[in-house]
């Protein structure tokens, strides 16, 4: 133990003093907040829904109705009187930004469309909110059929159908539904958090296996096992690198944070995050990183050179990466048959679990407990093989190790 | 002397080849004991499997005095040997030293020391891929020694030296060896092992071919040969008494004679006729058993267990 712990000590020092990695271990979080902060202020530039006007042609007389509707909805625009006639619209738009004219005449009932012209820029997500407006143009429609007020209120009134799961019924007060939301931030926070140092422990963690292959390269690898077993190296390694991913982790929030505070303001970052789900989401990731890390270790070891890997290699190095590609059908139905087998797959599971717990607002402990079974045993099973490989495949020297002797390793 | 290191009757097997039968020696303090053996006969397998980082099928390494392998009392400089690229030379002398053990305070002052020794002084700041290939295998000697070893191992620790740093290096060996240390030495360079080495152990194909004193060794293997250069007739030439066998090449003649003849009486027995434009008189060199083994014709050996009758041990 002593000496894993100087290996570990030694891939850490080592590492923090190589200029490479210092840079690697900054640039990234860097990139990120000054891409996010970029993003935000180019955000401030797109057109600006407040600003959009929409002059109204309006001879129906139902233009105080419009205005009431965009007060009581709070539309994103503003309402103005023109007189202006069609066919001077187009050079109107053609030097105008934001803007809008909508007639609003007889063709409502004759043809039963109404043009509404637009500038180049207009978003549309407000063109298509004033098809609101039907409603008072239906008013005046009926209006003139001659209902009486009852009538009228009758047949204007729309009908909407109203979802409800069950777990909503019985809460339906407001302040049940923000209590929902604030269990929602419980889970992406911690869940976010943990998925952070999952994702940058293995990146850091596929060092191992660079660093592993370094030291055949070198030649070093005997010196050091005349003073450390085998298991003492890799276990010094996988410890070593746990702890840088956990440097980057850090640096990566020391920039993170600040910057979550200042683009979210109010958000209760601490509060979400320190909640009892992120021992599990954490236990997770360590879970995740220590079989990959395994992994890492034990193919690194086969291989004399990154440069040389044969197909058999770098389809082990894309196993962390598997999980990937399934996110966007579990993201979908984190319920489904698809999304529980993945929680059961060993090299899937540390992500996708941990994805699915964060979208699922009810947990299947049975699940969760099978699942981290699993990964234990998993985690237990590969580092004994990584073990295996590594005592043999560290001091073959100038070769990479095939498929065949690897298996042969494995089994001896 | 006493013994150190005990290898009995050690066996090893890759896939179905044998390639070591019964491989048995000792290593005592204060000795230089050399391994010795043409490549892939089996040297750098032994010294892994003493070094615990194989295991051997069948045998006993014992270290006495030692229950298991004490790992920080060795150094190991391995054939096949490098040390991480970007790294500074104290800092990776100090990391060597600190697995071993040994205190950080003392291995950098010893360090500091044994650069100055080397000619190495003021690049403990430097990184191993600043260092040429010379100075970097100085500094891979030096990480097997800082550590104070009872026992040194080391594969070829020579090669890739200039003569200056391998008088220096020799030099050092020496001076352990006097302190105590006891020391496994693999080499190819014969003169080397002829200059330095107690005891030695020849081995071949995975089995022991000779093992004793340097002294033992000349004495029983080394005869006297004597290499005429002159046209004779080879009729004659066997004529001669005390002569085991004739090797002869245009102009040059080698007479390899009798183990325990005086060299100033036979050159008397001499036929008077004989052409001889020059006469060298000199004992077989371990070069040339070495020569003789590795290429598998066994005729000194042969001829040395035919003439004498006896089992060298």
């Amino acid at each position: 133990m002593r000496n894993t712990m100087k290996v570990a000590k030694w891939e850490i020092k080592r590492n923090l003093k190589n200029k490479s990695f210092v840079i690697g271990l900054f640039l990234t979080p860097i990139l990120m907040v000054v891409f996010g902060f970029l993003g935000n202020l180019m955000g401030g530039d797109t057109p600006d829904n407040e600003n959009a006007k929409i002059y109204v042609h309006d001879e129906l007389n139902t233009f105080a109705n419009l205005e009431a509707m965009v007060e009581q909805y709070k539309l994103p625009f503003e309402l103005e009187k023109t007189n202006i006639q069609e066919a001077d619209v187009e050079k109107k738009l053609k030097d105008a930004e934001n803007t809008a004219y909508f007639f609003i005449d007889n063709r409502a009932f004759n043809e039963g469309t109404l043009p509404f012209y637009t500038s180049e820029d207009f978003p549309e997500s407000i063109s298509s909110q004033v098809q609101i407006f039907t409603e008072a143009v239906k008013l005046v429609q009926m209006q003139n059929l001659g209902l009486t007020e009852e009538q009228l209120a009758a047949v204007s009134t729309p009908i909407t159908i109203q979802a409800l799961s069950v777990d909503q019924l019985g809460k339906n007060s407001e302040q049940e539904q923000a209590m929902d939301q604030e269990q929602l931030m419980q889970r992406i926070v911690p869940g976010v958090f943990a998925g952070v140092i999952l994702l940058s422990i293995i990146f850091t963690g596929m060092m191992i296996f660079q660093s592993a292959s370094q030291e055949k390269k070198d030649k070093i690898a005997e010196i050091i096992l005349s003073s450390v077993t085998p298991g003492e190296l890799m276990q010094g390694k996988i410890v070593g690198y746990f702890v840088l991913g956990l440097v980057q982790v850090l640096v990566f929030f020391a920039f993170g944070i600040p910057f979550i505070l200042w683009a979210m303001n109010d958000l209760p970052l601490f509060e979400y995050l320190f909640v009892p789900e992120l021992l599990l989401f954490l236990l997770i990731a360590v879970l995740g990183y220590l079989l990959f890390a395994a992994i890492f270790v034990g193919i690194g070891a086969t291989m004399s050179d990154i440069s040389t890997a044969g197909n058999f290699q770098g389809l082990v190095i894309m196993i962390p990466f598997v999980s990937f590609f399934f996110i966007g059908p579990v993201a979908s139905d984190p319920t489904s048959i698809l999304a529980q087998v993945l929680s059961y797959v060993p090299f899937t599971s540390p992500v996708i679990l941990l994805f699915r717990l964060v979208m699922l607002d009810q947990w299947s402990w049975v699940e969760i407990s099978v699942s981290l079974a699993i990964l234990i045993m998993s985690v237990w099973l590969f580092m004994k093989l990584a073990g295996k490989i590594f005592k043999v495949g560290i001091l073959l020297y100038g070769k990479n190790a095939t498929p065949g002797e690897i298996w042969k390793w494995m089994r001896a | 002397m006493d013994v150190l290191l005990s290898v009995e009757g050690l066996e090893k097997s890759f896939k179905d080849k044998k390639v070591l039968h019964n491989i048995s020696f000792d290593v005592r303090k204060g000795e230089i004991m050399a391994i010795l053996g043409p490549n892939g006969a089996g040297k750098s397998t032994t010294i892994r499997n003493i070094m615990g980082i194989m295991y051997p099928d069948e045998g006993k390494i014992t270290f006495h005095g030692y229950n298991e392998i004490p790992r920080n009392k060795i150094g190991y400089l391995p054939e096949e040997r490098g040390l991480y690229k970007n790294v500074k030379v104290m800092d990776i002398l100090l990391y060597l030293a600190d697995l071993k053990d040994y205190p950080q305070n003392k291995a950098k002052e010893r360090a500091l020391t044994y650069l100055k020794k080397f000619d190495l002084e003021g690049k403990e700041h430097v990184k191993m891929e600043e260092l040429s290939k010379g100075m970097a295998q100085k500094v891979q000697f030096i990480s097997s020694i800082l550590h104070e070893p009872e026992l040194l191992i080391l594969d070829e620790p020579f090669s890739g030296l200039d003569p200056l740093s391998q008088e220096l290096l020799k030099e050092e060996i020496r001076h352990l060896a006097r302190n105590g240390a006891a020391i496994l030495l693999s080499s190819h360079q014969m003169n080397v092992v002829e200059e330095m080495c107690d005891r030695l152990f020849m081995i071949q194909q995975g089995q022991k071919v000779i093992y004793g004193t340097l002294d033992d060794v000349k004495m029983k293997y080394a005869n006297f040969k004597c290499t005429i250069r002159g046209k004779n007739n080879l009729e004659k030439l066997e004529q001669i008494p005390d002569v085991q066998r004739i090797e002869s090449k245009e102009d040059s003649t080698v007479l390899y004679l009798h183990k325990d003849i005086a060299p100033a009486k036979w050159l008397k027995k001499l036929p008077d006729d004989m052409v001889i434009n020059e006469l060298v008189m000199d004992r077989i060199s371990l070069h040339e058993i070495f020569i003789d083994v590795a290429t598998n014709k066994n005729l000194l050996l042969a001829n040395e267990q035919m003439g004498e009758g006896d089992e060298h041990a």
